[in-house]
């Protein structure tokens, strides 16, 4: 009997607990657990009362997250809202690219997991107090990708004033770009929009759609939920005939009246949705009119999200390692110029560049993700064209208060000066060489028609060489996106350039300078050694060898033959 | 009267978490917090009486300094702007200062005639300082042809973080449901723009005008503690001033401040 | 069934062994074998297959035998043109294939420990031998636990300061800098790292970083600061107490076997 009782008690709590699973906010009571598994794996960037003034997040930008004021960036809920439990989860699991919070899905078990979302509400009494779920974005209308809908997102992406944050092409160069601080006071960038690898809550269009609409509490980016959308309570038909209206120099009595109506329109559905965000309860046709309005709100937030989303590749360009090394194409006559539609034709490799954090000054914070670069030989000279993403143009008016050095933008491509020979001889110190020296290109942006050869043998052991004019140099600076064309002889005079040959692998590496993020000497981004070859044109001996060979076979065979019958016979 | 007891407690809690946060924290996070009574019954007040007084800036002022505008230039940098945390007028007085009652329990209703709007033009909050009462609604006005961005830095109530376009000339905010002040406004947009405002739960609320001076009416006979909050100057919510008003009467209380 | 002939099955053998080395084995153990190792297989059974048939004349016979057929019998006469356009054609692709190929860079750094020096330095100053070091904190795990977790939670500190951008937040070497860098950083959660050695062997690879690798062995091409450029000896010491007590990983002791 007693058994049996237990054996029900399980079921019942078994049962409980499946559905409390099940339903949306899921996570367990807060337990010593949760606390133990805060503490050991998050602590030391969250801070113990959950602040983020752990020991280490004086070096970090984006800050880790203080989990006392509810702000939570990355939600499926609307504006203003408490994330929902599996938001919270999911952050812990998948981490947040570009910043330095790491997915624990490997590390931390499913219940550890769970149990850190407990804990972690705990450190804001909203979770408890709030008596309803929070509100979820609704995903139901979806518009799926097409060329329309991102012609439509595009035109919206100006319209909303995106471009002063993004900038115009979403490279995160808007001109407001450099002036944005966060909640807390920290500075903080707009998103690359080029490069959805970086984006906090993922690069798919439904993650984009949520910051959208949601926006990233905290951080300077709106929620574009309801009323902020242009005509809000127009259909798309009025919004188009108010704004021929609106910019009309004169208005008619007749055109004043039919203004005047869309704006009281408007008006009314303004109020609605402020309604609706006091508590205070629509009626039925009050929530048709409202639901009407937010349809064509997120009928426009899909195209715009579907617009962000045919910025940026799906993925992260593979990196430029192993055998997917930079191979610089041969091509018969001149070489192209920076602006020669010939570069269209190459594949750019994907060089992902990171802070500089072995010799002080050191940089945590990069805000140069990598460097792209193409290149074309022929048979006297090599071009390059690197570009790199750099969301503020900055020439050097400033000065660094530590080294009295200009702050400004610039890149330095760095190879050896002897290739090593072989695969166990030692390459140069990957940070502007040591023992072995390192020949290097130094571009900056206060001479941008200009590149400096520099021989170095460590990052205080740098000299401009004596002969210089060697290098060919183009650069452009456009929608927060630096292009930089490079062309030198594959052999020169001076015996400390390195001297190219098709066919032999030569280790390059790259530096870069952000100016606006404080970037100056050894403070900056940086790659290790990757690696660069003049593509050897293939050999034409491919089209005599095979056919003399099989022809060659084909003789034997016969010849062989001819010995078989013989000795039979 | 629950929810003025949870504000007064959650100021608390927000005062001593302020004070404790890292120097590293925002210029925002070290406000001096306004003080709310718990409670508050609005009324008819008849006989009231009057506070009134100026409020001046002790030693000499320095010289306002003139803000960079770096964008939209052609209609922001129409007209020359100056960082308006400390406005120091003729006779040495100083402009937007709240002055408030901090121990009323009782007394008139708001006004509701009064507009509560903060004006953008020319990328510029006016006015500087806005008092807006608990659940009312603000709203912001654009007239320029520029996008905005209402950034308020709530931390009690939700932050509103709400586009402007360029297009929109009136943006009804959604009234908040605690008291809480002050509280910064920003324009991420345009990064010198800057304004403070106060969600209030009583009506003893006055900003000082360019020549220092303010006034609280209808006041209800009695004696109150008078605080003052400055952006520059900070508040006396630790000494506040003791003034006692008789029916119909005025009584003057003047402060003088220095910079914090 | 009629009896498979003998040259049928010498040559089944040999497709099959190499498919076999080509492709099973290298997905059991997860890297492809290098195809030297493969071809040197290859002249092994080559040779097994050789020295067997040419034991017996009969053997021999019987595995010519077919070949002959081909050649001669005119009753095979498809089988013979199959086998003369087969083999030119095959010939033909190999050779284009080998002379056609893109050359690829030579192979990144190997990963193998360097060895390291006789004396211990941090600096210039000598800590001692680095057979005998220890850690001067280690003890006060039985003597003094208070004073040992301060110390580790110490090395938590300055791991969480320092480290933890290549190293990553649970040590498993895959921090926010970690995945552009080559070679990558240690993965203090690989059983075979830290029980491999001993904590003055971390002591040096901490201090001197990347630049105080040996000559020997090289491309090492480690991106590890030089550490004691940035930490105090105490912090060192105290970050290594930290993996261990993290990871649960004991470091080797002097005198335990390789």
């Amino acid at each position: 009997m007693r058994t049996r009782n237990v054996t029900l008690l399980m079921l019942v709590l078994g049962l409980l607990y499946t559905v409390m699973l099940a339903h949306a906010q899921n996570a367990p009571e807060a337990s010593e657990k949760g606390k133990e598994v805060y503490e050991q794996s998050c602590a030391h960037c969250h801070g113990t009362e959950g602040r983020g003034d752990g020991s280490a997040a004086e070096n970090l930008l984006p800050k880790p997250r203080d989990f006392t004021r509810g702000l939570y960036k990355i939600r499926s809920t609307e504006s203003g809202q408490l994330p929902m439990d599996q938001d919270l989860f999911d952050i812990i699991t998948i981490g947040m690219p570009g910043s330095s919070m790491p997915g624990w899905e490997t590390s931390l078990s499913t219940d550890d997991r769970w149990e850190v979302v407990a804990y972690i509400k705990t450190f804001y009494d909203g979770f408890k107090e709030s008596e309803t779920p929070p509100r979820q974005i609704n995903l139901e209308g979806k518009i799926s990708y097409s060329e329309q809908s991102v012609e439509t997102g595009k035109g919206l992406y100006v319209e909303l004033g995106c471009v002063e944050c993004h900038g115009n092409v979403g490279r995160g160069d808007g001109t407001s770009a450099p002036t944005l601080t966060d909640e807390w006071g920290f500075q903080t960038w707009p998103a690359n929009l080029t490069q959805s690898w970086t984006f906090r809550g993922g690069g798919d269009t439904e993650a984009i759609f949520k910051r959208f609409i949601g926006g990233i509490a905290g951080s300077p980016m709106p929620a574009f939920e309801g009323d902020s959308f242009l005509h809000f309570g127009l259909t798309v038909a009025e919004s188009k005939r108010l704004s021929e209206l609106e910019n009309k120099d004169e208005m008619t009595e007749a055109e004043e009246a039919e203004s005047e109506k869309f704006y009281e329109k408007m008006d009314a559905a303004v109020d609605l949705a402020l309604n609706r965000v006091e508590g205070i309860e629509l009626t039925a046709t009050e929530q048709q009119t409202y639901d009407d309005a937010m349809k064509v709100v997120y009928e426009k937030s899909w195209h715009l999200a579907n617009y962000v989303k045919s910025l940026a590749p799906e993925k992260r360009p593979e990196s430029a390692i192993g055998n997917n090394v930079l191979r610089s194409q041969y091509l018969q006559g001149g070489l192209p110029s920076m602006d020669d539609a010939a570069w269209e034709t190459l594949q750019s490799k994907h060089f992902p560049l990171v802070g500089q954090i072995v010799i002080e000054p050191r940089q945590f914070n990069p805000t140069i993700d990598s460097v792209n670069v193409k290149s074309f030989y022929n048979d006297t000279e090599v071009a390059f064209l690197f570009t790199w993403d750099d969301r503020t143009h900055t020439t050097g008016d400033e000065t660094d208060e530590t080294t009295g050095q200009p702050l400004e933008d610039a890149l330095a491509i760095q190879f050896p000066v002897k290739v090593p020979q072989g695969p166990t001889a030692p390459k140069p110190y990957f940070l502007w060489g040591g023992r072995l020296p390192v020949y290097l290109w130094h571009w900056k942006a206060s001479a941008p028609e200009q590149v400096t050869e520099v021989t170095a043998k460590g990052v205080s052991n740098a000299e401009v060489q004596e002969a210089q004019g060697e290098l060919q140099t183009q650069s452009v600076y456009t929608d927060g996106q630096y292009k930089l064309w490079v062309k030198r002889a594959l052999k020169t005079e001076d015996k400390k350039d390195l001297q190219l040959e098709p066919g032999v692998f030569v280790p390059i590496a790259f530096s870069a300078w952000d100016g606006a993020n404080g970037d100056v000497d050894t403070k900056r981004v940086m790659s290790s050694w990757y690696t660069f070859v003049l593509e050897p044109v293939p050999s034409s001996r491919r089209f005599v060898y095979p056919p003399l060979i099989a022809i060659l076979s084909l003789g034997l065979l016969f010849g062989l033959r001819a010995v078989v019958q013989r000795r039979n016979a | 009267m629950k929810t003025y007891l949870l504000a007064g407690l959650a100021l608390l809690l927000t005062c001593c978490y302020v004070s404790g946060t890292f120097a590293a924290d925002s210029d925002a996070g070290e406000v001096e917090m306004l003080v709310f009574p718990d409670s508050y019954t609005a009324g008819s007040v008849s006989g009231g009486g009057t506070i009134s007084g100026i409020v001046t800036f002790e030693g000499s002022a320095p010289e306002m300094k003139k803000l960079e505008i770096t964008k939209d230039q052609a209609i922001c940098d129409a007209t020359e702007k100056y960082d308006e945390s400390l406005v120091v007028g003729e006779g040495n007085a100083l402009k937007n200062t709240i002055v408030y009652l901090i121990d009323v329990s009782k007394g008139k209703d708001f006004d509701k005639a009064t507009k509560l709007e903060i004006d953008q033009k020319g990328c510029k909050f006016t006015p500087h300082v806005q008092i807006v009462p608990v659940g009312a609604r603000l709203t912001m006005l654009n007239t320029d042809k520029v996008n905005h961005n209402v950034h308020i830095f709530s931390s009690i109530n939700k932050p509103v973080n709400k586009q402007q376009t360029k297009n929109r000339r009136k943006m009804p905010l959604a009234g908040v449901k605690k008291a809480e002040g002050p509280v910064a406004v920003k324009c991420d947009i345009h990064g010198w723009m800057s304004a403070w405002m106060a969600y209030v739960p009583h009506p003893y609320f006055a900003v000082t005008n360019e020549n220092g001076e303010f006034t609280l009416e209808d006041v209800p006979a009695g004696t109150y503690k008078l605080g003052y909050w400055h952006e520059a100057c900070g508040s006396n919510s630790g000494a506040p001033a003791s003034v006692t008003v008789e029916a119909g009467g005025t009584a003057t209380q003047n402060f003088t401040l220095k910079l914090k | 069934m009629k009896r498979l002939s003998l040259f049928t099955i010498c040559l089944i053998i040999l497709i099959g062994s190499w498919a076999v080395l080509r492709f099973a084995v290298g997905g059991i153990v997860s890297v492809p074998i290098p195809g030297s190792v493969i071809a040197m297989y290859m002249g092994l059974i080559i040779i097994a297959i050789l020295v067997h048939i040419s034991v017996e004349d009969s053997l021999f016979r019987e595995f010519l035998r077919p070949i002959h057929e081909t050649l001669t019998d005119n009753n095979r006469r498809v089988r013979r043109r199959v086998v003369a356009v087969l083999i030119p054609l095959f010939l033909l692709g190999y050779t284009y294939s080998i002379i056609a190929q893109r050359a690829n860079p030579p192979g990144s750094p190997r990963d193998a420990h360097p060895s390291p020096p006789l004396e211990l330095t941090y600096k210039d100053e000598v800590i001692g031998t680095m057979q005998d070091v220890v850690n001067p904190f280690r003890h006060y795990e039985k003597d003094d636990p208070d004073a040992f977790k301060a110390h580790v939670e110490n090395g938590r500190r300055v791991y969480y300061n320092n480290c933890f951008y290549c190293h990553g937040d649970h040590l498993d070497g895959q921090g926010h800098f970690a995945s552009h860098l080559q070679p990558l950083p240690a993965n203090f959660q690989d059983p075979g790292i830290i029980p491999n050695f001993q904590e003055g062997f971390f002591f040096w690879r901490i201090a001197k970083g990347g630049p105080g690798l040996p000559a020997a062995g090289t491309p090492w091409d480690s991106a590890m600061p030089i550490w004691e450029n940035h930490l105090t000896e105490d912090e060192i010491w105290d970050v290594i107490l930290f993996l261990s007590d993290y990871t649960g990983y004991q470091f080797r002791t002097f005198g335990e076997a390789h």
